[in-house]
Parts: structure tokens; C-alpha cells; sequence
């Protein structure tokens, strides 16, 4: 047999293509994680990134959740900032004229807490200059309305994504809940319903005890569980997605530097997001899309080649 | 603003518990009442970086701000700071920073009263140092009486309250600022969250201005996270719920602006 053969790398080997559009890498930050983008714009260079995922907009601005909002846990955080954003009005007219000119993707997280909601704000977004696709939260734990309904019955997660794709001529990438029993099914509801692309995992519902106080740290009592502590039930969902999935996944859940990405990948993602690393070293994404080019180098093997090429004994 | 890897110049206990950490930092352009985000340990565990209030700028002639680096002070209260104090000089850590507004500079005139209580003076080194005034100190005990050392500003004047009556006048520092409420004052505050809001209770009835400097958990330091929010109060009236962040809108925020009831 000899050493096999290296397989001749293309000329763009970090460059992966989902719904239609091609990305420098597959690397994109989180969103909920990265602002509006321009925010980090001192700390790193956001045109080594492949997208930027905006925080999730809906038809009004929010307010939010009251204080506290965060606690750390081992390996992890737990959020509970209830959706506050400015609004998709405001963001257009104000947040994505700071990014005119910035060589990345924007891709625009939505929700809503009614369909008409969600079809609402994808119909003001269709057509925007300098937004390439639409992520749709059907997976935010921490509202009382909408969101997590969508993301936990796949008959909703059909409706809702089947009105969206009716509302909006731009790609669709659907961002599922971990919290539910069979990912799958919720794959299935999701592409039967149109979405061009699905992104998984957000974060795990969670909760922290104070014992002096026995009350629960965070003014909601529960929260969303992020960072590193997530990352092998988020490759396992993936992996599970990957099985059934006809349109490409994006990965994500804990991903603190390439290898981690890498995990990802192999396990059936054709790109990845990083979140709560970015609040721990803003320039982490483009350091994950640095690794993921040394590994390419290294291995001989295009990020497209890369997905889902995990082998099973 | 900079995110960068910084070298540990000293980590000296000055008490028990309680620290000073130089960091070396070129050109720090700290204004009084910044803070910076520490990354503490390289691990996974703890997770996020912590917020510190900046002490002073070292290397830095008269009361300018640029140096060669920043001095903080910090007490051992959990994981962070523990393995914070275990640090050796040599060592390097992430800094983020510097953050934050700052203190706004006192209108020409106006008679500085500054109040902290423990931990809560640190931010204020570089604001005393600028502006004199009256410091009023509150602590537990004497045992605290470091946290004064090199304290300086033009014609500063330290006033002490401490909580069992070793040093200064027994009780808490709020007795000692009713004296100081007066036409022609401005405060600037920080300590614990009940102090804060006893001081600009005061400071409103008196109709003098106040400036408090919060905390609170945070991820990011730089507005993102949305993570350290408090509530407070808009004057018009028209919405009763609205949130600003520790980090990016303060930390130091006008006493009336924060709904104390509801923080």
C-alpha cells in the first residue's frame, strides 16, 4: 500500500459554500456574542472571520431581563439576558452602517414571539444591503413567549420556518434547541420546511443554587449553559444532525480554539460559530480560522473534505 | 482600548488577603474610575476573565496618565482571586482594558467629597490624587487603615469611619458625609451596593450631585455580553424599565440615573 497519496489541496482550501454563499472560512462568531459586530472591531480583524452573526433581532427593541444576568460555572456561564436588542429598525438604519465597507458576511439573527413576529422581521431584512442570509432562533431559552415553543415541537418549528421561507427570498439558517429529546426530528421539521442550512447547538437550559440564600443566582431562576462545558453534547448533536441532515450544519457549543472547531467538522459541520469564547479573548474566532488554516496546511485537506470525515470502527 | 499579554511587575500582599499587582502596560491611557479585565488563569476554569478597578498608572510623572503600567489593589474573596494572588512577578496575564467611562472631572468650584467604603476606594487613588478634596474612608476596622497609604491630592483631607470604632468615628461612613451634604459639593462614591445607595439617597435629598461607581458579574467588559446590566430610571418618564451596562455605559453612573429599588 505504501503512503497514500495526498490528495492535491484546492486553491481555497479553508473555503466552504452554505445556502448559495461562499465563505473566506468557516469560521463565524456566535450570535448573542459579538454585538453588532463593529464593538470589536479595536480587538480584532473581523475580515479574517467568514461571518459575523449579529445579536438576535426582533420586530420591537427589548429590554431584556432584570439583573443578575450571568453566573460562571465550572467550565461554562450561564445567561439569562432575555433577548436584548435594538430592534431590526435600529439595526438597519444604525448598527449595519458601521459594518458598510467590512469584507465579512453578516448574517442576521431573528425571533420573534408570534410567526407574524418572526415573518415581520425577515420581510423588513429581505433585500438589505450588506445582510447575506437570515439565522432563525427557534431555540432561546430564556423567554416566556415564543422561541423555545418553536424549538422544542417540530410541527411549530415547521410553521415557523415554513412562514419565514414564504417572507423572505434570502438563505435561511435554522438554529435549533439542544433541549429536546431526538435533534433529528427537529432537523427533518426544518428542512421540510425550507431552510437552506441549520446551525445547532444553543445553549443548554441551566441552573445555579445560592446555598446561603437558597435562591437562584440569576433573576430568572434558569438560564442558558455556554463555553467549553457544552462542547461534547454539542459535537454528539451534530453528529446526530449529520446523520439525517440534507443541508449543511453549522457547528457550535464551547469552541475555544481549532482544535475544538476541528471536532466539529469531522463530526458532519461545514462550519463552525464561535461564542462565548469572544468574551474571553476577542480575537478567539480568528484565531480559530489561524488553526483551522495551519491544520489544513498540515494534513493536506480542504475544510470541505474535513466535514464529516469521522471514521467509525 | 488594547487587549494584550502583560508581564507581572509585583503581586505583594499588603495585609492578609489583600494584594497590590503591578502589570506592566506601555502606554495605559487610564482615566480615574477605568477598570480592566483580567484573565487569571489560562485554563478552562475559571472560565471568564474578572473586572478590576485600575489603583494608579506607574512610572507616570505628576498626575499624568501614561506610564510604563498599572497598579491594582484586590482582596482574596474567591477562586479568581486566589489563584490571582498565587501569581508570581514574570508571570503573564491578559489584560483588557482600560474600560469603562471613568470619573467626570468636577465642575470648577465645586468642593470634592469623596466616600468609599473598604475595597471601594481603590478606584479612587487616581481621582484624589487629581483633585483633592475630602476623602471619607469607611472600613470595618483599623485593620484597613493601609488601604490609606500614599493616599495624596492637593490639600486632601481624610475623614474615618470605621464599623467597631478602632480608628476614626464608630459607625458607618454615611454619618460622617451628612456633615460634608452642603451648596457647592459634588460626590463621588464607591463600596458596597448598600452604601451606594444610602450615599445618593442623601446626596438626592440635599440636591447635590453624586457619582457612583457599581459592579457587577460580567463576561465581556465591553458592552456585548449585555450580561452586567442594572436598571435605571429615565426622566422623562415614558418607560419604566430600561437597562444600562456596568461596563460599557459606567461603571460610574450619576446616582439618579440607577433605580436603586429596583438594581
Amino acid at each position: 500500500m505504501g503512503t497514500p497519496l495526498k490528495k492535491k489541496l484546492p486553491k481555497k482550501p479553508l473555503e466552504v459554500t452554505i445556502a448559495g454563499i461562499k465563505f473566506r472560512n468557516p469560521v463565524m462568531t456566535a450570535s448573542g456574542t459579538f454585538g453588532y459586530g463593529a464593538e470589536f472591531a479595536p480587538f480584532t480583524d473581523i475580515e479574517k472571520l467568514g461571518a459575523i452573526v449579529v445579536k438576535g433581532l426582533s420586530l420591537y427593541p427589548r429590554q431584556g431581563n432584570p439583573g443578575p444576568r450571568i453566573v460562571e460555572t465550572p467550565c461554562g456561564m450561564l445567561n439569562a439576558i432575555g433577548l436584548q436588542n435594538v430592534g431590526v429598525d435600529d439595526f438597519i438604519e444604525k448598527k449595519l452602517p458601521l459594518l458598510k465597507g467590512v469584507r465579512t458576511h453578516v448574517i442576521a439573527n431573528i425571533f420573534g414571539e408570534t410567526i407574524e413576529d418572526y415573518m415581520e422581521v425577515a420581510r423588513k431584512l429581505d433585500g438589505v444591503k450588506g445582510v447575506s442570509a437570515l439565522e432563525i432562533n427557534i431555540s432561546c431559552p430564556n423567554v416566556k413567549k415564543g422561541g423555545i415553543v418553536f424549538g422544542t415541537d417540530p410541527q411549530e418549528a415547521f410553521r415557523v420556518v415554513s412562514a419565514i421561507r414564504k417572507s423572505t427570498s434570502m438563505p435561511l439558517i435554522t438554529k435549533l434547541s439542544p433541549n429536546v429529546a431526538d435533534i433529528r426530528v427537529m432537523v427533518k421539521a426544518a428542512e421540510d420546511a425550507g431552510t437552506d442550512a441549520i446551525s445547532l447547538i444553543n445553549t443548554l437550559t441551566g441552573m445555579v443554587i445560592d446555598v446561603e440564600k437558597r435562591r437562584p443566582v440569576l433573576a430568572t431562576a434558569t438560564g442558558g449553559l455556554s463555553g467549553p462545558a457544552i462542547r461534547p453534547v454539542a459535537v454528539r448533536m451534530v453528529w446526530q444532525a449529520a446523520q439525517v441532515a440534507k443541508v449543511p450544519i453549522i457547528g457550535m457549543g464551547g469552541i475555544m480554539n481549532a482544535n475544538d472547531a476541528l471536532e466539529f467538522l469531522i463530526a458532519g459541520a461545514s462550519a463552525v460559530q464561535v461564542g462565548t469564547a469572544s468574551f474571553i479573548d476577542p480575537d478567539a474566532a480568528v484565531k480559530v480560522a489561524v488553526g483551522l488554516e495551519e491544520y489544513s496546511k498540515k494534513h493536506s485537506v480542504s475544510m470541505k473534505d474535513l466535514t464529516g470525515s469521522l471514521k467509525l470502527a | 482600548m488594547q487587549s494584550i499579554e502583560s508581564k507581572i511587575l509585583y503581586n505583594d500582599m499588603l495585609a492578609e488577603g489583600y494584594f497590590r499587582l503591578g502589570l506592566e502596560w506601555k502606554t495605559p491611557r487610564v482615566k480615574a474610575g477605568h477598570f480592566v479585565m483580567l484573565r487569571v488563569s489560562d485554563g478552562m476554569d475559571p472560565l471568564l476573565r474578572r473586572p478590576f478597578g485600575v489603583y494608579k498608572v506607574i512610572g507616570a510623572k505628576g498626575s499624568a496618565s501614561k506610564g510604563t503600567g498599572i497598579e491594582l489593589l484586590y482582596r482574596v474573596v474567591g477562586r479568581g482571586t486566589s489563584i490571582l494572588s498565587a501569581k508570581r512577578p514574570g508571570e503573564v496575564l491578559g489584560i483588557l482594558g482600560p474600560l469603562g467611562n471613568g470619573f467626570p472631572s468636577p465642575r470648577k468650584g465645586l468642593k470634592v467629597v469623596m466616600v468609599t467604603g473598604g475595597m471601594g476606594i481603590v478606584p479612587l487613588y487616581m481621582l484624589a490624587s487629581q483633585t483633592g478634596g475630602i476623602l471619607l474612608f469607611g472600613a470595618r476596622t483599623k485593620k484597613e487603615r493601609f488601604l490609606l497609604d500614599g493616599f495624596k491630592g492637593p490639600g486632601l483631607k481624610v475623614k474615618t469611619a470605621t464599623e467597631d470604632g478602632s480608628m476614626g468615628t464608630k459607625g458607618l461612613v454615611t454619618a460622617l458625609l451628612e456633615k460634608e451634604l452642603a451648596a457647592g459639593v459634588v460626590v463621588y462614591a464607591c463600596g458596597p451596593l448598600g452604601m451606594l445607595k444610602a450615599v445618593s439617597r442623601m446626596c438626592s435629598d440635599a440636591g447635590v450631585r453624586c457619582f457612583v461607581s457599581l459592579e457587577r458579574s460580567m463576561a465581556c467588559g465591553i458592552g456585548v455580553c449585555l450580561g452586567c446590566a442594572v436598571r435605571s430610571v429615565n426622566h422623562d418618564g415614558k418607560e419604566n424599565r430600561n437597562y444600562k451596562m456596568v461596563c460599557s455605559d459606567g461603571p460610574v453612573f450619576d446616582g439618579e440615573d440607577i433605580d436603586w429599588e429596583l438594581l
